[in-house]
């Protein structure tokens, strides 16, 4: 079974990939909004998690 | 002046009227496999693409052992729950042969597994409206 940043990674790629498909037209496209899409959840999700880490002890 | 209206007539012939019996046909293609609505249409690398994307997800939230909720849920947060999973229409049929050990919240992994799943069925729902959009038009 996978960990919880494992589980993480697949989604943020499964709806990267999703949304690159619905917004963009051409293939290069689609890789670099998939790319960046990735990227940014992965920031916000680490960003929110050390947020809020004060609140967990 | 002359030569426009038989271009016209000649482009008009050559795209497909709107057709919403393919637009609906799409759309529910899509809604039992997620995909296969575009794969109809012929958008090939849609159709991998939305198949892989919803499909990963609905596995890996069903292999988190996330709750899969049902039409007689009582709650009206969980009954929209229910509409969320039934988006991924054959996933949601058959979530019992995929993952036969069923649900488990007590963990925070079945938590997240059910919102994975429901995110999985949000997601095909934008995927069955455009796949509506492109068979009623027949855009590319």
């Amino acid at each position: 079974m996978l960990n919880h940043f494992q589980a993480m990674l697949v989604f943020a790629f499964c709806v990267s990939l999703a949304f690159a498909f619905l917004s963009k037209r051409r293939l290069g496209e689609r890789i670099r909004y998939t790319v960046w899409a990735f990227l940014a959840f992965l920031l916000v999700a680490i960003g929110i998690g050390w947020l809020m880490f004060p609140f967990s002890h | 002046m002359t030569e426009t209206k038989p271009a016209k007539a000649t482009q008009a012939k050559d795209e497909a009227p709107p057709s919403t019996v393919r637009g609906l046909a799409a759309a529910l293609c899509a809604w039992i496999v997620p995909g296969l609505g575009h794969a109809m249409l012929r958008r090939w690398p849609k159709a991998l693409a939305y198949f892989i994307a919803v499909g990963v997800l609905a596995v890996v939230g069903l292999t988190m052992r996330g709750d899969v909720l049902p039409a007689s849920s009582q709650d009206a947060f969980d009954r929209l729950g229910f509409v969320a999973d039934l988006g991924t229409g054959g996933f949601y049929f058959f979530s019992k042969t995929l993952e036969p050990a069923g649900p488990d919240d007590s963990k925070a992994a079945g938590d997240y597994g059910t919102r994975i799943f429901a995110a999985a069925g949000v997601l095909n729902f934008l995927i069955i409206l455009e796949a509506y959009e492109i068979g009623r038009r027949n855009r590319a």
